[in-house]
């Protein structure tokens, strides 16, 4: 029986994923546990989690394995600060303290904290990972692979074919595209000069592009220019990530595109800045669209598969995935759960299982609850102390039909079933839903609950058999919609039942939801759809502004506390923030003065 | 006048009784920070800096009240849990009035960059990032959250003292302070009651502030020592190297890079 632990860490979203006998026994991201958003630390939160889970020590591990070559990303770090000698002379001590610091010595670390002998420590090229963590969790036995993200250890995008048989899994890489030329550091400069966090603020690009009209797609085409071959390369004159940290756009950049967005304005695309900015983002995204199509219909061309995996923090984009599928002649395109680096230390995990073990190939389970189990009586015990009024219904369908009517008031439920979402989405076990019908109810969730800007879409979640009848899905388009990972148009005579959810392009993020998938969510999604007459919720993340996703009862609880949500679920129970009978009207004031 | 957002969304659920209490606070500046006070003035007059330091506050209250709320999520004691909880709410809307506040005056001032806040002479409030909320005891955490809520509210007394000519963010200011005593109040209360040795919390916790404090610099000191060796070696050491490494540079191909038919790479090394 073989056990593989894989870890990803130190740049963004560390996690860590454990295989038991080739089966997924968890995977959790460390700012699930640790409760710092993004946490790049060493995953020791989720390591613990996924031992106890199998009831596992760490001498038991028979591999535990890391998402990249930390060597080969060292060398890519210095091979780029002497290419740029003298212009990295105030990056290069920065890059130096951080590598040297902590992250070269990944064995010696995983030593320290696991206790494992070296001969168990593996390494894995990030891009593998990548591709691993999108191919066999995949349900397809051969695919074509595309990866892109902003860097590995020298990759930024590859190609590549996977096939699995009974008796030997293949995932190879045929060929890769070289830092500083990069998809993802493209996207992420323009994230910074329209004022958001890099590696945070990129989905706001995705939103806004939809107030603009690609203007600027020429510019951008002279940013980033495609080669004779078919890849492309960036004008590095336009940047300066690749010999800086303390800003990645060129003073050349500045001259072509206007001065950059400062984090703290306003941003209203209806204003002329605003449209400036709006239009700068669509193009963008229009010329990313451009390039991902046409690499993957050559790929498509070139393998001849009808499948197509991709992976990497590139395949969050939903607009490019939905175009992918429309355009590049694939007829199936998966994208998992999490296909950013958290999702790599699942992959790394497959990846050492299937190929370097070469132990059988498994059906992999398709859905991305694999974090922490949900404790509902943790949450009774809470709103007991607290003198909330607590509710515990007396079946599934008592309770489903009561929220139902409760969502139609246009009461905000957070909802909280099962295990945590493995990525970046919440797929009906941490999420935060409401009536899907009005903008002011889009309003209210964006100023009392998101704390966000108001140009940032809602995504609808609609049982998988009703979502045609609403979302114009192209064939493949239900599959794409499973994890959230593309963008469709709302149907035209929908659009103003569905406002809240329905972007100003016509278009929503739609996660479609299959019985099998997640049954409860499915139950409560029918039962709004017989009171509303339309079975589609809005579906957003359960957290606040800056926090990660709620992962146990008491985050949940804390969030709703702190919030405007109306209604707390987790299993049966209802939390409202009514006192309960036996609480006196002046006890919080009693309890502060004492 | 600067909205207060977040009172509008119907937080009477958490206890607004509380705030209802709460009177104008008379505090004011202190010790050195007396003696500073024309370095502060100076700090404070440049609306550009004034604006910049806001935003900056408003970040670290909102960081703070994350701390805070987790400690809510973490403690057994159901009363500390609703004071935290409390507690949190106030620093998210103490951070949207900083923020709101610092963005009215960046609206109506020209365009420049966010440089010269001149921290280093007025290091305003340092909120609770050194903190480890998992760490921590209930009533070491009382006693360091006293303290952190003493320091700021002090300070923000004298940022309110110089605020004479920006009636506006004085009047921010004013009504952050009328939190921040409550909160100083509540942590020593809730102090005495979860701990018999709560002078002991309370001196050990003002030693470990020194601890940090002093951590804060020898950290900074080595960091400014590394940057220097390692700078020295790049002009002395790299320049032999930067030039092959330009020399491979132009050699290499435009394009994909094909990796297929290539040794496949081990699973056992760090490099390849």
């Amino acid at each position: 029986m073989s056990k593989v632990l894989g870890i990803s860490a130190h740049y963004h979203d560390s996690a860590a994923a454990l295989l038991v006998d080739g089966e997924l026994v968890a995977a959790v991201q460390e700012e699930r546990l640790s409760r710092h958003k993004n946490d790049a630390a060493f995953p020791v939160g989720a390591i613990e989690h996924c031992l106890d889970r199998a009831g596992l020590e760490p001498q038991q591990l028979d591999a535990v394995v890391f998402y990249e070559k930390p060597m080969l990303k060292f060398e890519r770090i210095l091979t780029m600060a002497l290419r740029e000698w003298p212009r990295t002379f105030s990056s290069f001590p920065r890059a130096m303290k951080s590598t040297l610091g902590e992250k070269l010595w990944v064995k010696g670390l995983i030593k320290s904290w696991l206790g494992v002998p070296s001969s168990k420590i593996l390494f894995t090229e990030h891009h593998r990972g990548h591709a691993a963590a999108a191919f066999l969790t995949a349900p397809t036995k051969e695919a074509a692979i595309l990866t892109a993200d902003g860097v590995g250890e020298w990759a930024t995008l590859s190609v590549g074919r996977g096939k699995r048989a009974p008796d030997k899994t293949e995932v190879d890489i045929l060929r890769e595209i070289r830092f500083p030329h990069s998809l993802g550091m493209l996207y992420s400069t323009f994230t910074a000069f329209l004022g958001f966090q890099v590696n945070e603020g990129e989905y706001k690009v995705m939103g806004l592009a939809s107030y603009g009209t690609p203007k600027y797609a020429d510019e951008v085409r002279k940013v980033v220019r495609r080669t004779d071959d078919g890849a492309f390369q960036l004008d590095m004159s336009f940047f300066e990530y690749h010999t800086t940290a303390k800003r990645s756009f060129s003073k050349r950049f500045i001259d072509v595109f206007g001065p950059p967005r400062a984090p703290w304005e306003p941003l209203d695309p209806t204003g002329d800045e605003g449209r400036r900015h709006a239009d700068i983002a669509a193009s963008v995204q229009h010329v990313l669209e451009e390039i991902l199509v046409d690499m993957c219909k050559r790929l498509h061309d070139e393998t001849k598969l009808p499948d197509l995996c991709l992976g990497g923090g590139v395949a969050l984009n939903g607009v490019c995935n939905a175009r992918i599928l429309r355009e590049s002649g694939f007829e199936r395109v998966f994208v998992p759960p999490a296909p950013g680096d958290a999702g790599c230390a699942l992959g790394a995990a497959l990846l050492v299982d299937r190929v370097h073990f070469g132990n059988p190939d498994r059906l992999f389970p398709d859905h991305p609850y694999w974090g922490p189990d949900m404790e509902p009586d943790e949450l009774a015990r809470l709103a007991r102390e607290d003198g909330l009024a607590l509710v515990e219904m007396g079946s599934d369908a008592e309770l489903f039909a009561h929220l139902a009517r409760e969502l139609h008031g246009g009461k905000i439920v957070g909802w909280m079933d099962g295990r945590t979402e493995l990525g970046p989405r919440a797929l009906g076990n941490r999420s935060i839903l409401s009536a899907p019908h009005t903008a002011e109810q889009r309003d209210r969730l964006n100023r009392s609950i998101k704390f966000r800007e108001e140009f940032r879409p809602f995504a609808p979640a609609v049982p998988t058999e009703h979502a045609s009848k609403y979302f114009d899905l192209p064939p493949g388009g239900h599959r794409l919609a499973r994890f959230m990972s593309g963008v469709f148009p709302v149907r035209e005579e929908h659009q103003s039942s569905l406002a809240a959810v329905t972007h100003v392009d016509g278009t929503a993020r739609v996660q479609t939801v299959e019985r099998d998938l997640s049954p409860r969510f499915h139950a409560l999604l029918e039962a709004y759809g017989k009171q509303s007459g339309i079975p589609v919720l809005l579906n957003t993340s359960f957290n606040l502004a800056g926090e990660p996703i709620v992962n146990r009862a008491v985050e949940g609880y804390s969030t709703f506390r702190r919030c405007g949500i109306d209604l707390l679920v987790a299993g049966r129970y209802v939390v409202t923030k009514e006192r309960a009978a036996d609480r006196p009207a002046d006890a919080d004031a009693k309890e502060a003065a004492a | 006048m600067v909205r207060p957002p977040l009172l509008t969304y119907g937080f009477a659920h958490c206890g607004d009784e509380l705030t209802q209490q709460r009177t104008p606070v008379h505090l004011r500046a202190r010790g050195l920070d007396t003696l500073l006070r024309p370095v502060h003035r100076w700090v404070w007059a440049d609306p550009h800096r004034r604006a910049h330091k806001l935003l900056r506050f408003a970040e670290t209250e909102a960081d703070g009240g994350r701390d805070i709320a987790r400690a809510a999520e973490l403690t057994g004691d159901g009363v500390l849990r609703r004071l935290y909880l409390r507690h949190a709410i106030d620093e998210l809307r103490h951070a949207d009035l900083f923020r709101t506040r610092g963005r009215q005056m960046l609206a109506t001032l020209p365009r420049q960059d966010a440089a010269g806040e001149a921290n280093w002479f007025a290091p305003g409030e340092r909120g609770l990032d050194d903190l480890t909320v998992e760490r921590e005891k209930d009533d070491t955490l009382l006693a360091f959250l006293h303290l952190s809520e003493r320091a700021a509210a002090l300070r923000f007394a004298l940022y309110r003292e110089v605020l004479t000519h920006d009636p506006e963010t004085r009047e921010v200011f004013e009504g952050i302070l009328r939190d921040e005593a409550f909160h100083m109040s509540y942590t020593r209360k809730q102090l005495e009651r979860v701990s018999r040795r709560h002078g002991l919390r309370l001196w050990t916790a003002r030693l470990h502030r020194l601890w940090k404090v002093y951590l804060r610099f020898a950290t900074a000191f080595a960091s400014v020592m590394g940057a220097v060796i390692l700078t020295v070696q790049y002009f002395v050491v790299l320049p032999i190297f930067a030039l092959a490494a330009k020399r491979s540079a132009r050699r290499e191909a435009r394009g994909w890079t094909l990796v297929a038919g290539k040794e496949p790479p081990t699973f056992t090394g760090q490099y390849g």
